[in-house]
């Protein structure tokens, strides 16, 4: 059924999605159920459930996660705490997809090109941003207001949510507006104390993790069965990826074609009508160029490598980059700030850490408490940040000594505790990513050059957040409290947005409240690039309702022939 | 079948079919090479003890110095140590492919453990009785003594209980990720699951 070579090149789509993670996986699965063609190109290859390694102990890698075929091959990718000896091939290799940045300016950019993208590594935390986040500007003056308020996305936070599956606790927190939740998993005995001595002392909200990981059966998906390792995959499918549920369903509806390997280079144009006729990609094996049309294009492949097909589609009508009149494209390029908090240890608590134990895929979630509507504002900064963390037993592999005793202390293990903050990322100009015309990757493809430093603001974030994780670790009876207030380098959270803003103003951003650029009608950017802020919540759950938003008003356009 | 392995492959049965992927999603095999050797099913637990076992990194002293140290951190007790782990050959092939500088500072730390052996006794640490071995190794082990005061033997640049933390860290990690180590820490040769129970214990009463 994978009819490539002529017969597409000659068919034309409804639309062109260009990208299978999260959000192109959405796009798909809407534009086809309801009866558009979608053709839906990946740059990397399938995936198989075969390919699962989640059960499987360390003893049996030959290197036992220390491959030096990772460190040879994905030196920046290994930077990612999901790149391991056992999946490493998921991610794309350093070597065929380079990028620049400026001496002194480091920024880490943790990607993946295979049917399904990041959803099969991501850390599936699921948070909802709120009226505060949105609207943030309207309160403190800097950067611009989303176009779209949060009664315009809640609906599709619940589509999203009820079709995903998120575990979570409502809260109440105006800060973190509640969902559709299936049951909470479980806080651990140092979790609640952190809970109850932190909601006694500071009034602040101690939660478990909103995650998109399934604790009851959902959607003919298992419920976790608690083995640990999600990045490695999950046989019962319990936490979502989008090649085993949208993409699926994008498929199943008989509407989809799916072309995997298909590195797509640049937008294609129609320069008489002003519009999008549709892309062209290389083949990843072959290296044979092809064409694919379509009557819209939908870029889903993450908020940089969007904006770099954009940038590389440049005409004569648009010499700075496709559907860049404003001069915004590539600008405002934010990544949530990570690196302050605090870590220590419970010795009242009970520790006995056994190997076979269950593995709760998820931590603790401690949402924004600075610059609240109810709190005072602060002098520092501006914005805040958010804490995940957890406490636990676990071994005690740095017990100290040796011999018998040592051994010993290993198994007796240790009660840990520890949060760590993801503070908001400022949209700032000069953070930014361009075309560098000395650079390309395997397929020929001109390269980006990232420029992206955090600001003063991120770090007052960091330096805050050392302080109050402290402080409530203390409350909750932690000892040995060691205290963080790095600045991580950009990228390191991995939530890359921006870079093809939203906006009611055409002359300062890309795209509209629909995700539609504002030159070029029938091209949208559908990912982390259409965001206007970052707040502090992880961002794809948010990624997802703005896409199913969109794909709503595509269908609506496409019904009154609009497209 | 043992418990754990029946609801694996209850777990995978119910819902592998279920969610069988399209034919369109399949096509990934064709090319194996693009698959890590765990994602292609290889298991490489058998791999050190293979007969005819030479070091790739180490030399032979350094190996049996390794071997000897290595016991004497994770001695056998009721359970195996470090040397029925192998941990010597595991250090060997991971150094093997390392960092110069990590190599380095293996080699450096290893070195100063018989330098120092043969400043007190005369003798390269693996010949060493045991009693020196441990004089050594509780000097370095625990550089300070009750009182706080530093014990270790060149206080002054403080890098001998460094070199030991170097040599213990590749240790302890190979040890503990060793088949041998997981049966140590409790695992029953399977995968962790179950449901996880958390805290059920009245408010202020998790001690």
């Amino acid at each position: 059924m994978n009819f490539t070579a002529l017969g597409a090149a000659q068919q034309t789509y409804d639309a062109v999605v260009v990208g299978s993670g999260a959000t192109g996986g959405w796009a798909a699965k809407q534009l086809a159920e309801a009866g558009l063609k979608v053709a839906l190109l990946e740059a990397g290859r399938g995936v198989s459930p075969k390919e699962f390694t989640e059960h499987m102990p360390a003893y049996k890698l030959k290197y036992r996660d220390h491959s030096p075929e990772v460190a040879r091959t994905r030196p920046i990718q290994k930077q990612c705490y999901a790149c391991m000896e056992y999946n490493y091939e998921w991610f794309v290799n350093d070597l065929e997809n380079p990028y620049s940045t400026p001496p002194g300016k480091p920024f880490s950019w943790q990607r993946l090109r295979v049917l399904g993208g990041r959803s099969l590594v991501w850390g599936r935390q699921s948070y909802r941003l709120s009226e505060n986040d949105l609207k943030a500007t309207s309160r403190d003056g800097y950067g611009d207001d989303w176009p779209i308020s949060y009664a315009d996305l809640a609906p599709y936070y619940d589509i999203v949510e009820g079709y995903v599956g998120i575990s979570g606790a409502a809260e109440g927190n105006v800060m973190l507006p509640d969902g559709q939740f299936l049951p909470p998993m479980k806080m651990s005995c140092g979790e609640v104390q952190l809970r109850e001595s932190v909601k006694a002392k500071f009034g602040r909200t101690v939660t478990i993790g909103r995650a998109a990981v399934l604790t009851q059966n959902h959607n003919g998906r298992g419920a976790c069965h608690y083995c640990g390792p999600c990045e490695r995959g999950c046989s019962t499918f319990s936490y979502f990826s989008s090649p085993f549920t949208t993409v699926k369903d994008a498929l199943s509806s008989g509407n989809c074609t799916l072309f995997t390997n298909a590195v797509v280079s640049h937008v294609n144009m129609d320069s008489e009508a002003n519009k999008a006729r549709g892309v062209t990609y290389v083949d990843r094996m072959t290296r044979q160029v092809k064409e694919i049309r379509g009557k819209a294009v939908i870029l889903c492949a993450q908020a940089l490598e969007s904006t770099r097909i954009l940038l590389n589609s440049s005409t004569r009508d648009y010499p700075s980059g496709l559907a860049n009149s404003s001069g915004a494209l590539g600008r405002y390029l934010m990544d949530h700030v990570v690196g302050g908090g605090a870590s220590g240890r419970l010795p009242d608590l009970k520790t006995l850490p056994d190997a076979n134990e269950p593995q709760r895929p998820n931590g603790i979630y401690i949402p924004r408490f600075r610059n609240t509507p109810s709190s005072t504002k602060e002098t520092r900064f501006i914005r805040g940040y958010g804490f995940q963390g957890g406490a636990g037993a676990e071994f005690n592999f740095s017990a100290e000594g040796y011999g018998t005793s040592f051994k010993k202390s290993v198994k007796e293990g240790v009660y840990e505790i520890s949060l760590g903050a993801f503070g908001e990322s400022l949209p700032r100009w000069d953070n930014y990513c361009e075309i560098d015309r000395n650079l390309n990757d395997a397929w020929g493809i001109p390269a980006l050059r990232i420029c992206m430093t955090h600001g003063d603001n991120e770090a007052a974030l960091m330096a805050d957040a050392g302080t109050t994780a402290a402080e409530m670790l203390e409350a909750a009876g932690a000892k040995d409290i060691r205290v963080q207030t790095d600045v991580a380098v950009p990228g390191m959270a991995i939530h890359e947005l921006g870079t093809a803003r939203m906006g009611s103003d055409p002359k300062n951003s890309v795209l509209n409240a629909f995700n539609q650029t504002h030159d070029v009608r029938n091209i949208f950017v559908m990912d982390g690039a259409s965001f206007v802020s970052s707040g502090c919540q992880n961002p794809t759950l948010t990624m997802m309702a703005v896409t199913v938003r969109a794909c709503s008003h595509l269908i609506d356009r496409f019904r009154r022939s609009e497209i | 079948m043992k418990r754990r392995e029946l609801i694996r492959a209850g777990l995978l049965m119910s819902f592998a079919a279920a969610l069988r992927p399209t034919q369109e999603m399949a096509q990934s095999a064709k090319t194996p090479s693009e698959l890590t050797p765990a994602q292609s099913g290889v298991d490489a637990s058998k791999y050190l003890a293979a007969p005819g076992w030479r070091p790739l990194f180490l030399d032979e002293h350094q190996n049996e110095t390794l071997i000897v140290l290595s016991d004497l951190i994770i001695p056998a007790t009721d359970t195996p140590g470090a040397k029925e782990a192998l941990v010597n050959r595991y250090i060997d092939l991971v150094l093997a492919a390392e960092t110069p500088e990590t190599q380095g500072a293996f080699l450096n730390a290893l070195g100063y453990l018989d330098g120092e052996s043969m400043r007190r006794f005369e003798v390269a640490f693996r010949r060493a009785s045991r009693g020196q071995q441990d004089e050594l190794l509780v000097a370095l082990a625990y550089p300070r003594d009750a009182g706080g005061r530093t014990v270790e033997p060149d206080a002054s640049s403080g890098t001998g209980h460094a070199h030991f933390e170097t040599l213990k860290e590749h240790i302890v990690t190979a040890y503990y990720s060793s088949q041998i180590g997981e049966r140590e820490l409790g695992s029953d040769g399977g995968f962790a699951h179950g449901d996880y129970e958390g805290c059920d214990h009245t408010e202020g009463n998790h001690n």
